[in-house]
């Protein structure tokens, strides 16, 4: 109780601070987006920030350039390149002040969450504690990004991703409320929302006032926006829109008041005249009459959070609450997504920060066979690799917020690989933490298989880590292909492009003769990493060779390759990662860090076994005539077992 | 005799190309031409060309290969007219084996003779060249043994070069053309020399002759180009014609989905098929492919019965009809295409444009020739209407659309030329008449290149 009267003072405390640091961090905005140059990956960056006219003349035409040559590592990797700009050295955006205004909230949000939060309590309740969303209400917790003029905080990314570190690390289910409200619910908003709408809603939403919820997936409508039900006829008058339609699993849906709904609404094409659906963006709220929301669904994890199925019944939306323009919606879903995501991987970091805390606790206490167990091998290892998926991921949350703080518009790939590769190590990571706890691990009273049960989720939903993987092996080939086609256009007139063909004919020429590209990371990366740097550069070689392999192979028809897609995007995660931790390593070796030394051990054994997973996975990928025949054999049993409603063989006994 | 000779020159150039003329032309569109095939061994046969091509035949491209080749050797004097002096006393070897029954102990025999008679081995020369001539005659074309026992006849280490300037010069060059015959011979019917052979050889003609080079050339190449052919062809084709249609069909359409149907079978078996020609069999294939596309045809428009057209299948020739459509104008085409707003995660598509080198020709490529599409393929012992129209009735059951869409019939040329020598075919023939059947099949070559 104590605790909970504290809070308000913190909240105020925040919201002058944040009063404070709202000018640099407008200054390391950007304009709101530009036409979209690619569809799913045109940065639509944390256009948290609306003043784009502050922006000097040098920052437009980096912008310009960027547009014209991705800096993205990521994109850059799939062409054979390596790209630093974006990830050497290890980015530090914060500036003094920005640091400084941190430091003071880290404290009490920890505090809050270690003294007020009861996550045990919330998940056997199946909803967060009525003084829990208060005193966040009061930290100011539901406004993080908001600007502050808007009554916010006004955090850039990484300030957020810092803060939801902290939430991660404490309560998931906590996590999921506060994601699915300024995450996704109203980051429409504050992306595509003009400043009517900006003013109307995000003081309120800011302050907590009013819970928002993004409302996208519908029964029949998971990935597939084609098949959305869910409608909007526009008013004869032309003055609202009629909503109708359900929406399933609606985080939050059961406490919103604000909802981001995405429908079909028919829109004319200027040129032919054809009336299409295309789908729209709306903000809708629940004053607006007809909307109503079903009981709380039971679910495996993130109890505490509320979802919720939610029904338009005749909604009637004023046309300036459309978000984004009439038929833009799609767009409007996927900026909202994209910029999510770094988000997940933050939180995923802190959690596992905690889990392994727990893992180490148990390890150094139990005693087994008269020797504390952390002294057997098997425990040394599982916590060593817990230890190394952690840093991996925290190093790519903070490197993917730090480049979307610095204006980068091509942060897609890293995000959706942040979001995949932290989901998956922070399931290792806990489920390894059970399993050195042994049968304690398996009990309630630790904690830890409520957080194995909240993280099953975070594979799952904002794009299946499968859906994701294609994403991140496709949007890396569109670019590869790009380049394909560059070199094309560069043939017809040969003189004019003497230059950029010679140097694509001597880099083909070193690949047939085995030389390499003559790509290296010395320099860049501090001399004591410098062997895990070739072993990065040798994976990516030959990552880019079979990549531009598969697409002279496939072509168009990579998109339905899945199973190849598959093994590009791991090889793509496993590099990203290398580079990432290699990044970090280097940073904390030249500034001389007191843990330098042990990030190095991380680093390197994290860039032995990724290098040694993407050159094996490569090499089958490029040469190995068992892997056609395995693929082949997937398909066959797949399709038996269909065809059998389950398993084909019977039991061994004969009945 | 006179007639005799034209027909087996003939049947050795026939063997050139049997080999390799086969399974290329799987697409039923493509007329079959002789000419690639023999583009394709012209390249590979090395030193005497037995004659000048004829008829179809003669392509440019094959008897400037040939002429190039034949620095190696001179060619061979005119086989018509040179051994005709000598054959009469030779023939007699072969002939005394009773007609009908001839078979390898025969042949070899009438070899054995030769040596036992002529034990200086005069005129061994010609007995060897009306030896292969023969070989066929006997079945034995394809014999390594017999191919060996022909070189043996050869007197050993007489035609060896011994100086340096016999072997600057070619020594004994008559010999060295009929060993390389030989070889040549057995390179159209596709023996693989053994260790024997090139022991006789080394006896015959040394190391630097002319025969041990085709000899190492076809040790070389034939391992090469074993397997060159994706399609082959059995080697002994089915008599049956029903069996014969289906082995050419489902050449055409390797689609492994696709379904052969005999929709009439030859009303009786015993008789020549030619007997009865009410009741040709009808055999067609289709891929569920088709069928589909059959099935979207829009029944405004008609759809042809085209045909015949040729297809080789080794020394054998069959005719196949096809039903097609033509091309959709442009503007009625549907373009099925993946909504850009679809996936919310990833793209279903990419618009990939590959760079192609400057030097390309941008306006040709092969995978955008159009051409209206094909439904079905059909062989049939008569290649008049009535016959195509029971084909078209059978694939109606199958393709219920068919019933609404009009069919009209383009039968090239008059069928009753075409049925002739087709007739021939069907018949199950013994050897002798195999050699008329060629002389039709080569008749009808000549047809369709006039036509």
């Amino acid at each position: 109780m104590q605790a909970t009267r504290m809070a308000p003072s913190v909240g105020r405390l925040l919201r002058r601070l944040g009063a404070a640091s709202s000018r640099p961090s407008v200054l390391l905005g950007q304009p709101p987006l530009g036409p979209a140059r690619r569809p799913y990956a045109s940065g639509a960056a944390q256009a948290v920030l609306e003043k784009s006219d502050s922006l000097s003349p040098e920052a437009s035409t980096r912008e310009n350039q960027a547009k014209v040559e991705s800096k993205s590592f990521a994109v850059g990797m799939f062409k054979g390149q390596l790209t630093t700009d974006q990830v050497f050295p290890y980015p530090s955006v914060l500036n003094e002040e920005q640091t400084q205004f941190l430091k003071e909230l880290v404290g009490p949000v920890s505090r809050f969450f270690e003294e007020v939060n009861d996550a045990a309590k919330n998940d056997m309740m199946e909803k967060v504690e009525e003084t829990t969303m208060q005193g966040l209400k009061e930290l100011g917790a539901f406004g993080l990004q908001v600007p502050s003029e808007l009554g916010g905080v006004g955090l850039c990314n990484t300030q957020y991703a810092r803060l939801v570190e902290i939430v991660g690390t404490h309560d998931l289910g906590v996590g999921i409320t506060l994601g699915a409200h300024q995450s996704i619910g109203f980051k429409g908003i504050l992306l595509f929302g003009t400043k009517a709408q900006k003013e109307k809603y995000l003081p309120k939403l800011a302050s907590g006032e009013t819970i928002a919820a993004f409302c996208l997936t519908e029964p029949s409508s998971g990935s597939d926006a084609a098949s959305i039900r869910t409608s909007a006829v526009p008013s004869p008058c032309g003055k609202y829109y009629t909503l109708n339609g359900s929406k399933i699993w609606i985080s939050n849906g059961g406490l919103a008041d604000v909802f981001t709904v995405f429908a079909k609404t028919p829109v004319t094409d200027a040129a032919t005249g054809a009336v299409k659906e295309k789908i729209t963006a709306f903000v809708v709220e629940r004053g607006f009459g007809g909307v109503t929301h079903g009981p709380p669904e039971k679910k495996m994890g993130i109890k505490a959070s509320n979802t919720a199925e939610v029904y338009f019944d005749g909604v009637r939306v004023p046309t300036e609450n459309v978000l984004g323009e009439v038929g833009g919606g799609f767009k409007v879903a996927m900026h909202i997504l994209n910029n999510g995501r770094f988000g997940m991987a933050a939180a995923l970091a802190g959690t596992m920060r905690g889990i392994i805390a727990k893992a180490v606790d148990h390890a150094t206490n139990r005693t087994q066979f008269g020797d504390k167990i952390h002294n057997f091998g098997l425990i040394q290892e599982k916590l060593a690799r817990m230890a190394m998926l952690q840093y991996v991921t925290e190093s790519m949350a903070y490197m993917v917020s730090a480049n979307m703080d610095q204006g980068a518009t091509d942060f897609q790939i890293e995000a959706a690989i942040s979001k995949i590769f932290g989901s998956e190590a922070a399931w290792k990571v806990t489920d390894e933490c059970i399993q050195i706890m042994g049968g304690m691990g398996f009990m309630k009273e630790p904690g830890v298989e409520r957080v194995l049960r909240d993280l099953r989720i975070f594979r799952i939903f904002e794009g299946t880590n499968d859906i994701l993987r294609l994403f991140v092996a496709l949007q890396g080939c569109m670019d590869k292909g790009k380049e394909l086609s560059g070199l094309g256009n560069a043939l017809k007139n040969p003189f004019g492009n003497a230059g950029l063909l010679l140097g694509e004919a001597g880099k083909q020429l070193r690949r047939r003769a085995g030389l390499g590209s003559g790509l290296s990371l010395s320099g860049l990366v501090h001399p004591e990493l410098n062997r895990s740097g070739e072993l990065t550069v040798q994976a990516l070689e030959q990552f880019a060779s079979v990549v531009e392999a598969k697409l002279i192979k496939h072509k168009k028809g990579i998109v339905n390759e899945q199973l190849v897609l598959q093994r590009l995007a791991d090889s793509a995660i496993d590099l990203y990662a290398m580079v990432v931790v290699l990044s970090r390593a280097s940073r904390s070796l030249s500034e001389g860090h007191s843990t330098a030394q042990h990030e190095k051990m991380l680093c390197d054994s994290w860039c032995i076994e990724a290098a040694a997973r993407v050159r094996e996975s490569m090499s089958a990928l490029q040469s190995d005539p068992q892997q056609q025949e395995l693929f082949r054999n997937f398909k066959s049993i797949s399709k038996a077992l269909v065809e059998r409603g389950g398993m084909v063989t019977s039991n061994p006994l004969g009945f | 005799m006179r007639q005799l000779k034209p027909r087996e020159d003939k049947a050795l150039s026939r063997s050139h190309t049997a080999s390799w003329e086969l399974g290329r032309n799987s697409n039923p569109r493509q007329s079959v031409s002789p000419k690639e095939p023999r583009i394709l061994t012209a390249s590979l046969r090395a030193a005497v060309p037995l004659q000048a091509p004829r008829g179809l035949h003669c392509s440019a491209a094959a008897t400037a290969a040939g002429s190039s080749d034949s620095w190696l050797a001179p060619p061979p004097p005119e086989p018509q007219k040179e051994p005709t002096k000598a054959l009469a006393f030779h023939e007699e070897l072969f002939q005394r084996a009773p007609e009908g029954t001839r078979d390898k102990a025969d042949f070899v025999r009438a070899v054995q003779n030769f040596g036992q008679h002529n034990v200086h081995k005069r005129g061994h020369v010609d007995f060897i060249y009306l030896a292969l001539r023969k070989m066929r005659e006997f079945g034995v074309e394809r014999d390594l043994a017999v191919y060996n026992l022909l070189l043996d006849v050869f007197p050993k280490e007489v035609f060896r070069p011994r100086s340096i300037f016999q072997k600057m010069f070619i020594h004994y060059p008559r010999q060295q053309e009929c060993g390389v015959a030989v070889l040549e011979q057995m390179e159209n019917h596709g023996v693989m020399p053994n260790k024997e052979t090139e022991f006789l050889l080394l006896q015959i003609f040394g190391r630097k002759s002319y025969p041990m080079l085709k000899f190492v050339r076809m040790k070389l190449w034939f391992s090469r180009f074993k397997n060159i052919n994706p399609f082959p062809v059995p080697r002994d084709l089915p008599q049956d014609p029903v069996d014969l249609a289906k082995l050419g069909l489902r050449h055409m359409e390797p689609n492994l989905n696709a379904t052969v149907t005999i929709y009439q079978m030859p009303s009786s078996t015993d008789t020549t098929g030619a007997a009865d020609p009410a009741e040709p069999h009808i055999v067609g294939i289709q891929t569920p492919d088709q069928q589909a596309a059959l099935a979207h045809h829009n029944p405004a428009r008609p759809v042809f019965v085209e045909g015949p057209f040729s297809l080789w299948l080794r020394n054998k020739c069959v005719y196949y009809h096809i039903l097609r459509a033509d091309l959709l104008p442009p503007e009625e085409r549907e373009v099925e295409e993946i909504p850009e707003e679809w996936n919310l995660y990833y793209p279903m598509q990419l618009h990939l444009d590959y760079g192609r080198s400057g030097w390309d020709d941008y306006e040709f490529d092969i995978d955008k020739v159009e051409e209206g599409p094909v439904f079905a393929i059909c062989m049939a012992g008569a290649h008049d209407q009535a016959t195509l129209a029971k084909w078209i009735q059978g694939l109606q059951e199958t393709n219920p659309a068919l019933a609404q869409i009009p069919v009209v019939f383009r039968l090239a040329g008059s069928t009753g030329e075409l049925l002739a020598p087709s007739s021939g075919l069907e018949e199950p023939s013994p050897p002798p008449p195999e050699v008329q059947e060629e002389e039709e099949d080569d008749q009808q070559r000549q047809h369709q290149g006039q036509s």
